[in-house]
């Protein structure tokens, strides 16, 4: 009896293993990739990830924009590990590049002349003299937003320039007292004021030499011209994301205007969760010019990218996934979001997912009028001197800029304590810091 | 010749009892150090031919000076109010027996039980205007708005509360084990010679006593030199960049994971390590903490004990 009972068990053994190893065999010849996203971007990746059965296994991992440059450097340590194709905030491209980290793999022979076209400028941000290193997946570029029904109940018109922008704050301190234009204790003051004035703040000349120069009149118009309205409190020194500021003032419905990027409107504004500005108040201008300025430049905040891997096993099926995000209707238009919305928030880099974009929120009822022509107008006017850089050149906005204006409420020692702060962390990471 | 037999048995066990320490020592203390040495000289962003220069580069690391000011602001505050608040309290629970003293020490246990990353949200709250129960003691002194509390300047006193009222019942607790052992002869002593409560406190207790003190004072200031969780915690989720390096363990992680110089975080680490280790040593060779279990026993009665 017991012999009989072990030729089964071996028996089935045999029959289980055999069935184990035919699939085995199958799956070997289809390539495997690992992709790290974080939260706004996981929908479209589980999508993706679905799509993809049976010509790709695709395992999703969830992780923070923050945790890719740690990680990889333990990777690198261990020598396994790397995810393939990883979203993450633009200046992690400097530092992937590099070579003591180098994660980041040069993409030029892998696109194709086709995908090149179509992200054309879009792209720029991931180029530079050696190649190009990651792809964008949104541009962020700045647009001035504002409230329709405010502005129509105070009797304003859209400002056109920095000045008018300056004379609606100090109108606005004076017959409206507690309404906004916005807040200035965060990185958003840097895309939406000071890039825009081309304030030399990040600008890598080479691999060993940058410029920061807050002393430079680009620099000091700004905080010139700004800080009346940080005085009357029409610019508020906290965050944006500050729980006092959502409360008191956003969710309030006090903000008459503000400059921010073009994900604002989808991310910020609208969500019940955030300033939950209802349907029929907001729409889009361009930037309002500085004097003596022929363009009207936006700055960019965020503006995520994908970069590749070196160690990839599978860098072209890496960089589809990319493409997709980008570029497919499926992410763009159609996924789900855990909070009820359809689609990819931001607006795409990539020009045939920027047209379906277009598609979605031009014909959106939430805004008052369509947002996208303003957004199309400043996607290719991002002032293109500020620049990847190796240290944490956002994250100093938090240590350096935010502590100075919360303390000061000056803005220019807060802009000089930045600059201060990123010019002690670049000359640390071996760049030579220069004035012009 | 049966006794020695006897000892014997009682080593085996004890080495038996000590292994599972000596590998987490060796594991998690030593070996570690050993590899921290060996990295501090390789070359990174910061350190780009390599070599020892490591140290320098990281003393002079711009971030070092505040954070050395900071953690000995913190030090400043923070320890002196330990052990005299510490002390005082576990004095005074001593004088009388009372039906009240299990509840004050529960009273005293609860806080303790906030570890230092609950603490962080407890007092977030505490401070915050427009959340705290104290609002009105808040109002009394004009602070209505987040920003006059979440300032840098304000950080070294923030923290110093918070790590007091982590730490402080468990040290009056353990101080009041201590002042238990004292023998009630030495006290009755005391009593009939005439020493007030007072007298006894200073003069009886407290030179009884001292070993622990010292004990506990090495344990706080190791403790306090490594501050990292209650600063890193307001620094990345209540208020962003506020405390950025604010600590020595905080730059050490940031020269390690945000700028991939394990060289310079190792220095770093092993700087930190030294008056640590220091520390130690006083406690070993220059009390007699280790000696026995009751502070009378004299040397030679442990030696006796020990063969």
């Amino acid at each position: 009896m017991k012999r009989k009972y072990s030729v089964m068990a071996v028996a089935t053994a045999v029959v289980v293993g055999g069935a184990m190893v035919a699939p085995i065999a199958a799956q070997a010849a289809i390539p495997s990739i690992t992709i790290w996203v974080d939260a706004p971007r996981l929908p479209g990746a589980k999508l993706y990830a679905t799509v993809m059965t049976g010509k790709v296994n695709v395992k999703v991992e969830l992780h923070g924009q923050a945790d890719l440059l740690a990680k990889v450097q333990l990777f690198n340590r261990v020598k396994k590990g790397w995810p393939d194709v990883v979203f993450g905030p633009p200046n992690d491209v400097a530092v992937l590049k590099n070579p003591l980290i180098n994660n980041a793999l040069n993409l030029d022979k892998l696109l194709t002349p086709a995908e090149v076209a179509n992200f054309g400028h879009g792209n720029d941000w991931c180029k530079s003299a050696t190649g190009t290193y990651c792809v964008k997946n949104d541009l962020a570029q700045t647009v001035l937003w504002y409230d329709t029904t405010l502005f129509k109940q105070f009797g304003y018109t859209v400002p056109t320039t920095m000045d008018e922008w300056a004379a609606l704050g100090a109108d606005i301190a004076k017959n409206h007292p507690g309404y906004s234009l916005g807040a200035v204790g965060d990185q958003g003051f840097y895309a939406s004021y000071l890039w825009p004035s081309q304030c030399p703040l990040n600008q890598e000349k080479s691999a060993t030499r940058v410029v920061i120069n807050t002393a430079s009149p680009k620099c000091t118009r700004v905080a010139k011209l700004l800080q009346p309205l940080v005085d009357s409190g029409v610019l508020d020194t906290r965050s944006y994301f500050d729980a006092g500021y959502v409360k008191d003032v956003g969710q309030a419905g006090k903000i008459v205007a503000n400059i921010g990027p073009s994900w604002w409107g989808e991310f910020v504004l609208r969500p019940a969760g955030s300033f939950a500005i209802p349907a029929g108040h907001i729409a889009t201008a361009p930037m309002p010019k500085w004097a003596g300025e022929s363009v009207a430049y936006s700055g960019e905040w965020g503006g995520g990218i994908y970069t590749v891997s070196p160690h990839s096993k599978f860098p072209r099926q890496a960089l589809d996934f990319a493409i997709f995000m980008v570029g497919d209707k499926r992410n763009l238009v159609t996924v789900k979001n855990p909070d009820g919305s359809f689609g990819a928030p931001t607006f795409p880099a990539y020009t045939p997912g920027n047209a379906l974009w277009k598609a979605k929120v031009s014909s959106d009822k939430y805004y008052a009028s369509n947002p996208f022509p303003a957004m199309l107008t400043q996607s290719s006017k991002i002032f293109p001197g500020e620049k990847p850089v190796r240290y944490d050149s956002n994250g100093a906005w938090g240590a350096a800029f935010a502590p100075e204006i919360t303390k000061s409420k000056n803005l220019q020692k807060a802009i000089d304590a930045y600059g201060a702060y990123v010019s002690n962390l670049a000359q640390q990471l071996g760049y030579e810091v220069t004035k012009s | 010749m049966a006794k020695k037999q006897h000892y014997k048995h009682n080593n085996g066990a004890m080495y038996l009892m000590l292994s599972p320490y000596l590998l987490l020592l060796f594991f998690f203390g030593i070996l570690p150090a050993i590899m921290g040495v060996l990295e501090i000289p390789k070359p990174s962003m910061a350190n780009a031919n390599g070599g020892w220069d490591a140290f320098k580069i990281v003393i002079h690391d711009f971030r070092f000076g505040p954070a050395l000011r900071h953690v000995l602001g913190f030090m400043g505050i923070f320890v002196p109010l330990m052990i005299f608040f510490v002390i005082g309290m576990a004095l005074m629970l001593d004088i009388k027996h009372s039906p009240w003293k299990k509840w004050l020490r529960m009273a005293y246990i609860v806080p303790a039980s906030i570890s230092g990353a609950v603490a962080v949200l407890v007092w977030y709250v505490i401070l915050q205007p427009t959340l705290s129960p104290i609002k009105g003691v808040l109002r009394y002194f004009h602070i209505t708005e987040s920003s006059q509390i979440w300032q840098q300047q304000n950080l070294v006193y923030i923290l110093a509360i918070m790590a007091f009222f982590a730490a402080a019942g468990n040290w009056i607790l353990i101080q009041y084990g201590s002042l238990q052992s004292i023998s009630t002869e030495v006290l009755e002593a005391a009593r009939v010679d005439g020493a007030s409560v007072w007298q006894t406190a200073i003069r009886i207790k407290l030179p009884l006593i001292s070993k622990y003190i010292v004990y506990m004072s090495v344990l706080v200031f190791a403790g306090g030199l490594q501050i990292f969780v209650e600063p890193q915690l307001l620094n990345g989720g209540i208020y962003q960049g506020i405390a950025d390096s604010w600590s020595f363990d905080q730059l050490s992680y940031n020269l390690a994971f945000m700028q991939g110089d394990f060289g310079g975080a190792s220095a770093l680490s092993i700087l930190l390590l030294i008056p640590s280790l220091l520390g130690a040593l006083l406690v070993i060779f220059k009390t007699d903490m280790f000696e026995g279990a009751q502070g009378h026993i004299k040397k030679k009665d442990v030696e006796i004990v020990g063969i």
